[in-house]
């Protein structure tokens, strides 16, 4: 089958809803948003604690996370699929080759990415907003809350990021997931595991998608950037 | 009994000493004027008095209570430091208005009640409906302002309210000021502005030579 054959077989199980196809993509997109569920809330209290209370241990934590963001995800793949394999620390819970496993992948793979950007946000944050919040009355929580607000901005853009690093990742989602078909077959893995098969055209498919969910973040993020610049 | 009572008050930055004051009173319903140079640190004093920057304080007795340093901040929103510069968060003037409103057993009716009179005293209903971040620097002091006053604080903190206002502003101001200095509540207006200085007050200090003294004029 020659590239632009498979290219307008691909556009056609694209259009026509082909299931296997679609099936993979909502594997992707289901993992993904449940990832950022569960990453999202406590990176972003991390990162309020680190940005408003020194303790023993700040900076090395701050350091940390912030090396995390560029640890190659196989190697975290690794690490989780030591901790979640039958005879793993957490391999009771039989989450390995699983979507629930995947689910805790992947929002490791997040929580470092969210906790930098939100941590970052926090501290470029007008120091204004917290004083003016607590000369008007705001307890410490209320003001924390207002100074959430006030950079929402940036802890979507940190969301956002966030969501297009798990959902193009391969190394995690192959380790912990296993391409199993219907259950953990995924974009990324799909397209590096099936295409070897002579599944072209679904890989180009899976690829138009990945580059479209990479395009709407973008203009997502510029969105969102735009947005926060207004001071 | 005073409203403030403060007593050895010192604040340095690491080797200079910005100011040494061993006391200083505000008399319930007193207009306070505070004048001094660039860097006097006018805006360091009433920061101070805010609870929002670190001094050492003998002794601050606030409504006959001996408040400890840390726990200054605390007297909010009894206590109100408006900013030199004004933050306005991002949302609307009515909900910026309201802000300390909130949390205080207010119904919703009695919170827009108050944001209505106070949107009408600093005469922003045309602008109302504009994004704070979009707002003239008058307009955003003005929200700023009626932000503040809604509160009704004992004790109301300006940092050069009337810089970026025009003439009719000023003046609203000015009254603002005035007013409270009738009633039972203090205000301390720290400004360069020579039609505000000419107004009457209660006291008028200087800040200069690392010391508070009476301002002759
Ligand atoms: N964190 C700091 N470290 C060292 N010096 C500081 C610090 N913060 C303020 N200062 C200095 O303290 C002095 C007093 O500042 P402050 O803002 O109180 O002056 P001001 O009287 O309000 O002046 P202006 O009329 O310009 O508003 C300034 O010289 C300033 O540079
Ligand atoms: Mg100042």
């Amino acid at each position: 089958m020659s590239l632009s054959e498979a290219a307008l077989q691909a556009l056609h199980m694209l259009l026509e809803g082909d299931p296997s196809l679609w099936g993979i993509i909502y594997v992707s997109l289901r993992v993904c948003f449940f990832a950022m569920l569960l990453a999202a809330p406590p990176a972003i209290m991390l990162a309020f604690l680190l940005a408003n209370f020194s303790f023993p241990g700040r900076r090395i934590l701050v350091v940390l996370i912030q090396t995390l963001q560029a640890l190659p995800t196989v190697v975290i793949g690794l690490i989780l699929y030591f901790l979640l394999t039958r005879n793993g620390p957490l391999g009771a819970y039989g989450l390995l080759f699983t979507q629930g496993g995947m689910i805790l992948g992947e929002a490791v793979l997040a929580f470092p990415i969210l906790a930098a950007m939100t941590l970052s946000a926090l501290q470029s944050a007008d120091p204004r907003v917290t004083e003016t919040a607590r000369t008007l009355g705001a307890g410490s929580i209320r003001a924390a809350w207002t100074l959430m607000m006030e950079v929402r901005f940036a802890i979507m853009a940190a969301i956002v990021t966030g969501f297009a690093r798990v959902i193009s990742e391969v190394g995690c989602a192959m380790m912990i997931g296993g391409n199993i078909a219907g259950v953990t077959r995924n974009i990324t893995t799909a397209i590096a595991l099936e295409t070897s098969k002579g599944e072209f055209a679904q890989g180009i498919a899976l690829g138009i998608v990945l580059v479209a969910v990479a395009l709407v973040t973008n203009a997502g993020m510029a969105l969102l950037q735009g947005k926060g610049g207004l001071k | 009994m005073s409203l403030l009572e403060i007593r050895g008050l010192r604040k340095v930055y690491g080797q200079r000493l910005l100011f040494e004051i061993p006391g200083l009173t505000l008399e319930r319903g007193q207009s306070t004027l505070l004048v001094g140079t660039n860097g006097a640190g006018k805006t360091t004093l009433l920061r101070i008095l805010a609870g929002l920057e670190p001094a050492e304080i003998a002794e601050y007795v606030f409504d006959g209570r001996k408040i400890a340093v840390r726990e200054i901040s605390r007297l909010a929103p009894t206590v109100v430091y408006v900013h030199q510069h004004a933050y306005l968060f991002h949302s609307s003037v009515a909900a910026n208005i309201a802000y300390g409103l909130q949390g205080r057993g207010l119904s919703r009716a009695e919170i827009n009640a108050c944001v209505d009179a106070e949107i009408e005293w600093a005469g922003l209903r045309e602008v109302a409906q504009v994004p704070t971040q979009r707002l003239s620097g008058g307009e955003k002091q003005r929200v700023a302002l009626a932000r503040a006053r809604v509160l009704k604080p004992k004790l109301l903190l300006l940092d050069e309210p009337t810089a970026n206002l025009d003439v009719d502003a000023r003046r609203q101001v000015g009254d603002l000021i005035a007013h409270m200095g009738r009633g039972d509540d203090c205000v301390l207006v720290a400004t360069h502005d020579p039609e505000l200085i000419a107004r009457s007050w209660s006291a008028r200090y200087v800040l200069e030579n690392c010391a508070l003294a009476d301002l002759q004029m």
